[in-house]
């Protein structure tokens, strides 16, 4: 899934991505980027470290070179245009705001440089201030801010530069939960006070789960899946986003000529869609999440898999059970969370263990 | 400065103690001595052996200043400093963000290429600067002059520069040029103005690396550009000692007020940026 559909369909893109390559020194870099951002929506950008994230948005915003391909801006391609005329506004991670001006002149600092003088630039710098909360604020130092504050000034002076699409670096990575809380709303009070796109890189999926419309998984230098993060977390595109989503076991098996698979846990009928395109007695590499085992004691289910139970954990959101299970003369840990399940066992009783074949997904191995 | 407590237990007393305070007495003694001696000499109407103090004072050494040479020595060496640590500083100014952004062996070439000058005997360098200097036909000119001094004022303000560029958060010029300013724009209303200080640092270095010039002014001058310091050299060659003094005290001038104000500033510098 390299290029996913905008999500209004028919308009054009606030921001459309085509083909980005970058070449960086450390690692392989970006060889195929494609993107498109609709007016109005958050994307975040998600990878692991060192894949190009931060690299990504520079080059968006002509901070950084790209050896190929096209950035374009409502329709308009900015690839060949300097920062200052891309209709695009990027915020580093950490607030960068002008030391010798105050509050009110910083968030005013675009629309000076863009000649605009006057009331019109006071009454805009008052609604940018305003829907970052931090109204009446004009005069104050820019040094006698609060960390959480910056970050709100330095939102409020990007939206005041009403760009079609705001690029945002890791916004919440470097705070505190307390402040976390608070910079989120004010991304989202900035992006309702005119709608702007909005592209952000994270590496916190949960950040990206409360902030983000549509989730885009940057591997091996391209986007390897871009869907809402409930999709992205219910179907990974490929065994490398499972990998990289960290919430995925992996259990090894091969395709039956029915298009069953069966691996250590028996024989899982899975549904066509989640198989893929795996031949028939193909090796296939199975993912699912530990909530997806259903434990029951060994006497009540005589035809099911068996496992042993190597260790309990017990967790604030109910046991993680660790069992060990016999597929041949290889064996193979899996973790099973049963929270709501009445399973009662200790370490070293076997158990049957099923897995729903709704949770799976195949991958070809 | 911490509190006085600590400026009471440390140093601790003893023998150590009595040797810096002679070190310190031989210090201030070396560095105000001259000049004290210099401000009394000039005032001085006679002073003979063996009189520790003159015995008739006279004005008549600064009253001269006005109708001889020192005079035209004392516009000329001001206008060639002042001019020198201007164009000094704005040429100093980029080059000293292009040497900071150069990585690895580019940088260590830069900054040796701007030490150079600064290193080199200004005897040295002025006898290069001459050949060429008098080739372009600017030779015994206050361009030429003028010119040579802005060669090791370069090479210093732009090492001064290259410090400043490296400390200095490159994240600002992104912010400022991603918010909508041209390159332009980003100078004028950012970098400008973030380096106030170390801009008027730079232009006062710029303008005492050029004052107190003898060799350069000498060698690419040909001697008939009359700046100070030269002037100086003449009066006490021809054994003038009352006026030598007084050129000698305008001399001091500039960099013991540059100094004080480098010291006041430094007192008000906050080096935290917000």
């Amino acid at each position: 899934m390299r290029t996913p559909p905008a999500e209004s369909d028919g308009d054009v893109p606030a921001l459309e991505l085509r083909a980005l390559r970058a070449a960086f020194v450390n690692g392989p870099g970006l060889t195929d980027v494609s993107l498109r951002v609709g007016s109005g929506e958050r994307v975040a950008i998600v990878g692991p470290s060192g894949v190009g994230k931060t690299t990504l948005l520079r080059a968006v915003a002509g901070l950084a070179p790209l050896d190929d391909g096209h950035v374009l801006v409502s329709g308009h391609d900015v690839t060949a245009l300097p920062p200052e005329r891309r209709g695009v506004v990027y915020l580093h991670q950490t607030p960068v705001l002008f030391p010798h001006l105050s509050v009110g002149e910083n968030v005013a600092f675009p629309l000076r440089v863009r000649g605009q003088r006057g009331d019109a630039v006071r009454q805009r710098v008052g609604e940018a201030l305003a829907a970052v909360r931090l109204d009446g604020l004009e005069a104050r130092a820019a040094h006698a801010l609060s960390g959480g504050q910056r970050h709100r000034v330095a939102l409020a002076r990007a939206i005041a530069a009403r760009p079609a699409v705001l690029l945002l670096d890791e916004p919440l990575s470097a705070l505190d939960p307390a402040l976390r809380a608070d910079v989120g709303a004010a991304i989202t009070a900035a992006q309702a006070a005119y709608g702007p796109a909005m592209l952000l890189v994270s590496h916190d999926l949960d950040d990206v789960g409360a902030l983000a419309d549509r989730v885009a998984v940057l591997l091996d230098g391209g986007v390897a899946q871009c869907v809402t993060p409930d999709v992205l977390f219910a179907r990974p595109a490929t065994l490398a986003v499972a990998r990289f989503l960290g919430i995925y076991q992996e259990l090894v098996g091969h395709v039956r000529e029915d298009g069953a698979i069966v691996c250590a846990l028996g024989v899982i009928d899975v549904a066509r869609e989640r198989r893929g395109a795996a031949p028939t007695a193909s090796r296939v590499t199975l993912g699912f999440r530990a909530g997806s085992l259903r434990l029951s004691a060994a006497e009540a289910r005589p035809d099911g898999a068996r496992a042993r139970v190597a260790g309990i954990r017990d967790r604030p959101r109910g046991s993680t059970f660790v069992l060990r299970l016999e597929d041949g003369a290889a064996e193979s840990l899996v973790e099973a969370a049963i929270a709501g399940q009445s399973v009662t066992c200790a370490v070293g009783d076997e158990v049957v263990v099923t897995l729903d074949p709704h949770d799976v997904m195949v991958y070809p191995s | 400065m911490t509190g006085s407590r600590a400026a009471t237990a440390f140093p601790p007393p003893g023998p150590g103690r009595v040797v810096r305070g002679v070190l310190l007495v031989v210090l201030v003694a070396t560095s105000l001595g001259p000049l004290v001696l210099l401000a009394i000499w000039s005032i001085s109407g006679r002073w003979l052996y063996p009189s520790l103090l003159p015995t008739e004072y006279s004005a008549a050494s600064w009253r001269a200043l006005g109708t001889e040479s020192l005079g035209p020595a004392l516009v000329t060496s001001g206008a060639l400093a002042v001019v020198a640590g201007l164009v000094g500083c704005m040429l100093a100014l980029p080059l000293g963000r292009a040497l900071a952004r150069l990585r690895g062996w580019r940088r260590h070439v830069g900054a040796v290429a701007a030490f150079l000058p600064v290193a080199a005997p200004p005897l040295a360098l002025g006898t290069g600067l001459q050949v060429v200097l008098l080739s372009v036909g600017l030779g015994g000119t206050a361009t030429g002059v003028l010119l040579a001094h802005l060669v090791p004022a370069v090479g210093y303000l732009s090492l001064f520069f290259l410090g400043t560029f490296t400390l200095f958060d490159a994240r600002v010029e992104a912010e400022a040029r991603t918010l909508g300013a041209t390159p332009w724009q980003m100078w004028r209303h950012v970098l400008l103005p973030m380096l106030r200080g170390p801009i008027a640092e730079a232009v006062a270095l710029g303008f005492l690396i050029s004052w107190g010039q003898f060799a350069l002014t000498l060698v690419v001058g040909g001697g008939a550009v009359r700046a100070l310091p030269l002037e100086v050299f003449s009066l006490v060659r021809a054994g003038q000692d009352r006026a030598a003094a007084v050129g000698a005290l305008l001399l001091v001038v500039p960099p013991v007020v540059g100094l004080a104000a480098l010291r006041w500033a430094a007192r008000r510098t906050t080096v935290a940026p917000a």
